[in-house]
């Protein structure tokens, strides 16, 4: 069922005896070393972690345990989910050297799962921007072309994946920050319903749109690792019990299923992006599927929403960087206003300040509610637009980027044109729905392009099936796996 | 539009500092950022009753007692501390 996944393949390999965990363990550390200098895909190694985890694997195939479906299997984390012991850096200055004393729920959980974490991945600073290159360590590059951004902010992780250092990974979702990358990478990026998993111990940006989830090589790895880490989780108040397990419901038949197309999404997309898309809604549309045309206006509110609330969010988030309980700290200060200003205004990054003032200014008096209250009232309306659209179809189908993956160094003329290209993303995290990006071909500058499907809230093996059933369905033709790493 | 010394007063209340060299450039961009985000109120104002995506209110654990970090471990991470506490310079 895992036509281009590895975590099945790679579990069969274990199992049957063919390759030690930690041979394969070895095998990866060696090749994410050497490969690393030309990807920046990793920010730190594990390999004790990785070594130790491969023993107690090894230990537990001799001794015939039965094994979960992610035991030994070579993963990787997005540098903003805290692992105990382990540096956990956001890539910003501001955190370089601080080590969690506890461990994010989603890790506890592949944890006891037995997966073996390879090491923490390269990100936009707090999982701020669209390349990946805000990042403290410099960007992570996108390995169909080293000349090209990976994306943001999980850009380290969707590197990682596509270039085989990993066989899975875990990254973060904002505003668009799981689908973006594995789009510009072309592989699978899933952002669950808001809820469906733990946040805790998820360095936060905007609380009430952050949400983790995998990025993979295909879609049943995809469903695999949700169904590991839905789990309801009492320390994140936000946590719901409604998840519900998807891959077992991979394979069944779409005739019939509604797909929507909301108008909207695919003004001003670049024309080679367009026809993959239109190519992926004929492949649907051969399955038995039905296109529903419709018009979803108020999806241009979507980024200036966005903004406003985030930024609110995580100016008030991002406060709690004083460098008195951890983080680093100014050398030079004379009291404590000042070594509270120095410590921030040293350790954060223009993007990260930027963010930081426009939420202070949406908040302050005066502009609160011309800007914060009026957002949040817009987003309900976004959430009702949801609603209405999930009442004529089963699910949404639109581009994951209006475009394929930038060159490095890409300068945009200004801010808000960099903000323009999540601009078909952000929608799902405004209205806090499942959406996932699966590969769907490729643009006039060879670059991955990602289809985008969205589903309403806990729909997840609907829209997991519907994205198996496109992928099992469109072949190799849309999807060419990199010869490079260890498992192919 | 923002002016400088607006910028000045924002950064002041979210403890950073802007350096002369970088104002003009934060000006501009927080300016094309505002102009941009004023788009929402190009739309009627109606309360919308939005509060939260799921819908929760109050969520509270038992009140019972659970064993939390040790002080030496929260102490871990600290740039400064001393005798048990986190080190901070008193306000001149």
């Amino acid at each position: 069922m895992e036509q281009h996944g590895l975590i099945s393949k790679i579990g069969g390999l274990l199992r049957s005896g063919e390759i030690s965990c930690t041979e394969l363990t070895k095998k990866y550390l060696e090749t994410a070393e050497q490969e690393n200098g030309r990807l920046n895909a990793y920010v730190r190694l594990t390999p004790e972690t990785a070594l130790k985890t491969a023993a107690e694997v090894d230990r537990k195939l001799s001794a015939g345990e039965k094994l979960s479906p992610l035991a030994g299997i070579p993963m990787t984390l997005k540098d903003n989910i805290s692992t105990s012991g382990i540096e956990t850096t956001c890539c910003s200055k501001i955190l370089q050297g601080y080590v969690p004393i506890y461990d994010a729920t989603v890790w506890s959980i592949l944890k006891q799962q037995d997966a073996v974490l390879i090491g923490k991945t390269n990100m936009d600073e707090f999982a701020m921007g669209s390349s990946c290159e805000t990042s403290c360590f410099g960007g992570a590059k996108n390995p169909h072309n080293t000349e090209r951004v990976a994306g943001g902010s999980s850009g380290g992780v969707a590197s990682a994946v596509a270039g085989n250092l990993a066989a899975f990974g875990l990254g973060s979702d904002t505003g668009g920050s799981i689908r973006q990358p594995a789009s510009f990478c072309g592989i699978v990026g899933f952002k669950p319903t808001y809820g469906a998993v733990s946040r805790y111990g998820l360095i936060a940006y905007a609380s009430s749109f952050d949400q983790i989830g995998p990025i993979t090589r295909s879609v049943a790895d995809a469903a695999l690792v949700y169904d590991a880490i839905a789990q309801y989780d009492p320390m994140d108040s936000t946590s719901s019990d409604k998840a519900a397990p998807a891959f077992s419901s991979l394979g069944k038949d779409i005739r019939g299923l509604k797909i929507g197309v909301p108008k909207e999404y695919y003004d001003g997309i670049r024309p080679d992006v367009k026809a993959a898309l239109e190519n992926a809604l004929k492949v649907c549309q051969s399955l038995g599927a039905e296109i529903v045309e419709f018009s979803m206006p108020s999806i241009k509110y979507s980024l200036p929403v966005y903004y406003i609330l985030a930024c609110a969010e995580a100016s008030s988030n991002l406060g709690r960087y004083d460098g008195i309980r951890y983080g680093t700290l100014t050398e030079h200060y004379a009291d404590r206003d000042e070594m509270i200003c120095r410590t921030r205004s040293e350790g954060f990054g223009a993007e990260v300040k930027r963010r930081i003032l426009l939420g202070t200014y949406v908040l302050s008096a005066g502009y609160y509610d011309a800007f914060y209250k009026k957002a949040q009232n817009l987003r309900g309306t976004l959430v009702k637009a949801f609603e209405d659209a999930f009442s004529r179809c089963d699910v949404i189908a639109a581009p994951t980027v209006p475009m394929t993956a930038f060159p490095l160094n890409f300068t945009a003329r200004d801010a808000v044109e960099t903000y323009l290209t999540d601009i078909c993303t952000v929608p799902v995290n405004i209205a806090g729905l499942p959406g996932i990006s699966v590969p769907c071909g490729f643009g006039s500058d060879s670059m991955p392009v990602g289809l985008q499907l969205i589903g309403a809230r806990f729909s997840e093996p609907a829209l997991l099936n519907a994205a198996f059933q496109y992928e099992q369905a469109a072949g190799d033709d849309v999807f060419r796996a990199l010869e490079t790493g260890v498992a192919r | 539009m923002v002016t400088h010394e607006e910028i000045l007063k924002i950064a002041r209340l979210a403890k950073l500092s802007v350096a002369p060299e970088e104002l003009d450039g934060l000006t501009r961009d927080m300016n094309s950022i505002i102009e941009f985000a004023d788009a929402v109120n190009s739309v009627a104002a109606e309360d919308s009753g939005f509060d939260n995506i799921n819908n929760l209110s109050n969520v509270f654990r038992d009140d019972t007692v659970v064993s939390s970090f040790s002080r030496e471990e929260i102490l871990k991470n600290a740039p400064n501390q001393e005798d048990g506490y986190f080190l901070v310079r008193r306000r001149s």
